[in-house]
This record gives C-alpha cells, structure tokens and sequence, in this order.
C-alpha cells in the first residue's frame, strides 16, 4: 500500500514515513499543499496523510482540490489546531479521519491501516483469500495453523490483491501501489516477487491462487472477504 | 426601586420650569396692561361722565338767574358719587359719598369711601347767565365725580385668571407632549446601549445603528464604541492568533519528540539505531525549549515596561554582538563587518535585551546570507537617536512577506525556516526589545540586492547634546 505523506515539519514527516515504512507501507512525502495536490493528482495512492497547516496551499485547499478532482484516496487529516468546527469543518469537505498533534505513532499507524482495509470495502483486519487467512495487523498469512513465511514485499503484494478481489491488476498498478518514488521500478521485480509467492501459497496438485492474465496483469481466483 | 437620573424627567421638568416662570412673567405683562387700558377706559367714563353733568347745569333754564342742575335725562351709573358746586361751595346737586378733601382739577385722584376704593375726577367749569346781555353773570362751576373701581378691578383679575387657567393646562399638555418627544428621541440612545450591550468576546464586533447615526450629538458616542470595539477586537485576535500560533508550534515539537520515540520502540533495533535515534530525540527537545524560552522572553518584553529600566552604551553592545556572531559568521564562512560606528551611545534598554535584539539580527543577516557573503553593520549618532544598519547580500525578502514579518511565528517559508531552527519569533522579539527602548525596527530590501534591518533607538535624555 501506497501512502502521500503531505507534512511541512521535515522532523515529523521523517518519523511518520519511518514508522509507516516498518509497517510496510511504501511513503512518498510532500514539504507543502503544492507538492501534496501534484503528487496526490497522480492518483497512485492507498491513502493521503494530509498536515493542515501547509505552507504554500493550505491543506483545507488540497483537500478540497483533490475531491473536487474525483480523487477518492482515504484522506486523514493531522491537524495541531484546536476546534471542533475545524474538524466538521474537515470531515464534511471529504476528510476521513483525523489525528489531533501530538499523536500516538502507533495510532496513525492502525487508523492508515483502517482507513485503507474500509476504502477497500473490508471491514475486518483478516482478509480471506481462498483458503489462505491475510492478517493486516500482524501482517501474516495463514493456512489453517500453519503461518506461510512471506517476504515484505511479498506480503504486501498479496494483501494489495486480497483487497480487491476479482479485480484484474496490472503489474503497473502493483509498482505503483507497493513502491514509493525512492525504489527503482522493473517491472520483472513484480514477476519474480509473484513467482515466488505463487509457489509459497500454492498447494502443488491444485490450481494456481493468482492467475495471470497475459498483458493485463493478475487475478486472484477466488477472494473471499469476510 | 428606581435609582438613578431619568434624563426624561430632568428635560421635561427643567422645560415645565421655564414654563411656568415665562407663564408668570407674561401673566404679569398681561395684567399690568390690562390694568392700564381698563383705568384709561375707566378714566375716560369719569371725565365724560363730568362734562356731561357740566353740560347739563350749563343747559339748564335759568328762571331767576340762579344757577340750575338739570339732572333729568342724565344717564349717570347708580353707583356714582358726585357733587355739582357752584361758586363758593353752594351745592347745586349730587349723590353719594363725595370726600372732602380739594382735589386738583382735570385730574383722576383716588379715594376710599366707606372701604371700597373709588376715582374721582375734578373738572371746573363756567355757567354764564344771559351770556349776551350785559347783565351777564359767570358762575364758577366745579364737579366732583366719581365711581367705584371696584368692577375695574374684577374685570382685571378675571382676565389675569383667565391667562393663568390657560397656562396650566397649556403646561400640562407640554409635559405630556414633552415627555413623549424626550422619549422618542431618547430612543436612538436605548438601540444604542442595546447593540453595545451585544458586544462580548466572542462578537467583537459593533456596527452603530442607523438612528445613532442620524444624530450629529450620538455619533461621535457611536463612533468611538465602533473604534474601541476594533481596537479590542485587533488586540483579541492578535492574543488569540499568538495562542493558536504557539499551541501549534508546540503541539508540532510535541509531536516530533514523541514520534521519534515511539519510532525507536517499535521494534528491537541495534544499539547503533538506539544512539542515534537519541541525538535525534535530544535535538527535538532542544528545540522545543528553545520555543518555549523565546516564547517567554517574548511574553516578558510585551508587559509593561519596567519602571527600573536600565541605560546600557548601545555602541559597545553592538560590537560586543559583532564579536559573538563572527564565530557563527566562520562556520556559515560570512564575515561580518563594521562600516561606521561611535563609541558611545547610551539607550534606555537593559543589555541583556540590547544585546538579544543585536544578536538576533545579526545573525539573521548571516543565515540570510550566501556562501562567502558578507554582513555589514553601520551605527550612527543623530541629535536624539541612534540607529543601527544592518546589510546582508543575500536574496532578500519576498514582498508578499514584507508585512507579517514581525508577526509572531510568521515564516516567509516555513519549512525552509524550521530547517534553520527558526521558530519565527526572533523578529517579533526583536520588535517588542525595540519598542520597550522606544524605537522602531524597519526592514527593507535594497536595490542592489539583500536585506537591510534599520534600528533607530532614542538616546537616553541624559545623553543628548
């Protein structure tokens, strides 16, 4: 999962992209509203963590751009001001979720990972694919008892497609969701990472968990959301 | 129980007052000049009333040469009193009480009979007997004639009653008409006090109602409440903003200090990871109390000024200031030169503060300045200031920015400032020391290029030439 940190103070942005990447999530950070609106039009992200006061546009305003533009990535707001009427305020022109300064690091963490599992449709952190259990919070994949051991990028390939079940998703799609702009892109990165996932997964005499789809990308055969 | 001057009731009394003497002044005129034509009427009655008994001896027959009264067709009032005399006393006729005291002729003389207060007129006259025959005799002639004033009087003392009715009720129909107008054009008063009486911390404003407006004597009132109202409510944003602005700014280091713990215990790291995780910790605290220190210095400046306020040699501050920013000059590699200077200049201004507000600019000129730059300081004595330029050649200021720059936590570019370890207070500190001296602070952008911070402090008085 892709996240748009958009955070004028360089200290903070650092620790929250830090403790997002542990978590397993690709940051791309933004200095000002500017920077944040041209990154999020891109449209290649999970989530946007948005910072209020911005320099340059303000984050009301990039907000407000990125909905009036029909970007309907999850937005959470971080916000050191005081007042509920700035929070309705928020909430009501598209913002999902917000998080008062000082915040728990912690707690970003579980609401990214919310908002992203409720944008996708699941509302429970365990995700079924096929047979397979995908935990989102400790970040495990199961079958029965018996814990499957996937890489990071692995994981998060499959969590990304057991979050949209059915859907076809593009190798591209999965660049650009999984990686930020500090990771070199290949393209046969995906295919090797997927390889060995599908052999990881799979169970030999039965057919494949992720289809490929030739030119289109992947499938996984069949998702189960709970 | 109602306590307090009515405004109402004073205008409506002190109007009654002035009535009432005005009504009695004119009550007077009246009834003097009544009195007057009513006596001239009167006196005229008594002097026609003398030639007609004159008349009517002078007309009668005279069979043996007597002198004769012919009072028969007469018209005389009953209550007339009169004497017809003839030559020595003789009375030819008469009515009535008449005194007997001389009285001047062709002249009204007053009398009293029997109580009652009468006029009496005189007039002489001659009757001659056979006026054409030699045998002609004259008779002197004099007649008393008088009447009572009595009917006078009364007539004088209705009118003057009439007069005083007509004042009171006029009286009574002012005060009520009085009391209404006072009311009503009290009324722009009471919307006024009412609209004032909105006014709270929360609604700091005051737009003056359009009746106050109309009238010349309430709009300087409505004015001034609009202007104090303003004024307050600049003076509440400018706490509110300083507030927030402060909140944020600590709330922002808050979140720093904390993230940068709970990232080191997210999970087992190695003990390189922990010692640098903590220099970065111990960076994030510096810096908030840092904040914290300027935002107290900053709250200690704006109070009201110390009575004890101390002189301090502004000239050497400044070169004291010249020495401690030149080794922060090195390592940014800015020299820092001295292009004019004096050697005494005595200011008003405790020098810690001086040399606080000399260290600040200063070294915002370095931070400002380029690599190899330079920062010139120039510090000239006029007749009853001192002023203090400081250049760099950096890029100088955005224009956009020129007029928040002394606004507190205000940062052209925040996140450029932040890097610097800016908190945005150095130049509202710098202001608040300048304006606790009595001076002023002015920043500028040069044509040829940079930044120029311009100090003008005035000399402490003792120190003037």
């Amino acid at each position: 999962m892709r996240v748009l940190l958009v955070e004028d103070e360089l200290r903070l942005a650092a620790n929250i992209a830090s403790g997002l990447r542990e978590a397993g999530f690709a940051v791309d950070h933004a200095a000002d509203g500017n920077e944040g609106l041209a990154y999020a039009e891109q449209n290649l992200f999970d989530i946007i963590v948005l910072d209020l006061m911005l320099p340059g546009l303000e984050g009301r305003d990039v907000l407000r751009f990125l909905r009036k533009k029909g970007i309907h990535a999850p937005v959470l707001i971080l916000t050191a001001q005081e007042g509920k009427t700035t929070i309705i305020e928020m909430l009501n022109s598209g913002a999902d979720d917000y998080l008062a300064k000082p915040f728990d690091l912690g707690e970003l963490i579980a609401r990214v990972k919310a908002l992203i599992r409720r944008s996708k449709g699941a509302s429970s952190p365990r995700l079924r694919v096929a047979e397979l259990e995908v935990d989102t919070i400790l970040q495990a994949v199961r079958r029965g008892d018996t814990i499957i051991d996937l890489s990071p990028t692995e994981y998060r390939i499959l969590e990304y497609l057991a979050h949209r079940p059915r859907a076809v998703v593009s190798k591209q799609e999965l660049l650009e969701h999984l990686y930020d702009y500090e990771w070199e892109h290949h393209s046969n990165v995906i295919e090797a990472h997927i390889s060995n996932l599908r052999r990881k997964i799979s169970i030999p005499e039965q057919e494949t968990i992720i289809e490929t789809l030739r030119h289109r990308g992947y499938r996984l055969r069949s998702g189960d959301k709970q | 129980m109602r306590t307090g001057a009515s405004i109402t009731r004073r205008l409506t009394l002190s109007v009654l007052l002035l009535e009432v003497l005005a009504g009695l002044v004119l009550i007077a005129i009246v009834t003097n000049h009544e009195r007057q034509v009513r006596f001239e009427t009167f006196d005229a009655n008594l002097r026609a009333s003398a030639n007609e008994l004159l008349g009517a001896v002078q007309e009668a027959n005279s069979m043996d040469g007597s002198v004769r009264l012919e009072s028969e067709g007469l018209h005389l009032p009953p209550r007339a009193a009169f004497r017809v005399l003839v030559d020595n006393g003789q009375v030819l006729g008469g009515r009535g009480v008449v005194p007997t005291v001389a009285f001047e002729s062709d002249k009204v003389s007053r009398a009293r009979i029997e109580g009652r207060p009468f006029r009496f007129y005189v007039l002489k006259g001659d009757r001659i007997i056979d006026p054409n025959s030699s045998r002609a005799v004259t008779h002197r002639v004099t007649i008393i004639y008088g009447l009572p004033e009595g009917r006078t009087w009364h007539a004088i003392f209705e009118a003057t009653r009439f007069f005083a009715l007509a004042t009171v009720i006029l009286l009574g129909v002012t005060a009520i008409f009085m009391s209404w107008l006072v009311r009503r054009l009290l009324h722009p008063i009471r919307e006024l006090a009412l609209k004032a009486d909105k006014i709270d911390a929360e609604h700091l404003t005051f737009d003056a109602p359009e009746s106050s407006k109309q009238f010349l004597e309430l709009r300087p009132l409505a004015f001034a409440i609009q202007e104090t109202t303003a004024r307050l409510q600049r003076s509440f944003e400018r706490q509110r903003r300083f507030t927030s602005d402060a909140a944020h700014e600590l709330k922002t280091d808050l979140a720093i200090v904390k993230s940068s713990i709970q990232l080191l215990a997210m999970k087992r790291r190695t003990v390189e990871e922990y010692e640098q995780g903590l220099a970065l910790g111990r960076d994030d605290i510096g810096r908030l109390e840092s904040t914290v220190q300027k935002m107290l210095t900053l709250a200690r400046l704006e109070q009201s000024v110390n009575v004890d306020q101390r002189e301090c040699n502004f000239a050497a501050i400044v070169s004291d200031a010249i020495t401690q920013s030149q080794s922060y000059g090195q390592v940014k590699n800015v020299a820092v030169f001295t292009t004019e200077t004096e050697q005494y200049a005595f200011i008003l201004l405790n020098p810690e503060d001086a040399l606080l507000l000399c260290s600040n600019v200063l070294i915002n000129a370095i931070q400002h300045s380029p690599e190899n730059g330079r920062v010139e300081v120039a510090l000239e004595s006029r007749v009853d200031e001192v002023v203090l330029r400081v250049r760099d050649y950096g890029l100088g200021i955005n224009e956009d920015d020129l007029p928040f720059l002394f606004d507190p936590f205000y940062r052209g570019d925040a996140s450029r400032s932040r890097k610097s370890g800016g908190t945005g207070l150095g130049l509202s500190i710098c202001k608040a020391i300048c304006e606790r001296g009595g001076g002023t602070i002015s920043i500028a952008n040069r044509t040829e290029g940079g930044a120029e911070v311009c100090i003008l402090l005035p000399l402490a008085s003792s120190w003037r030439p």
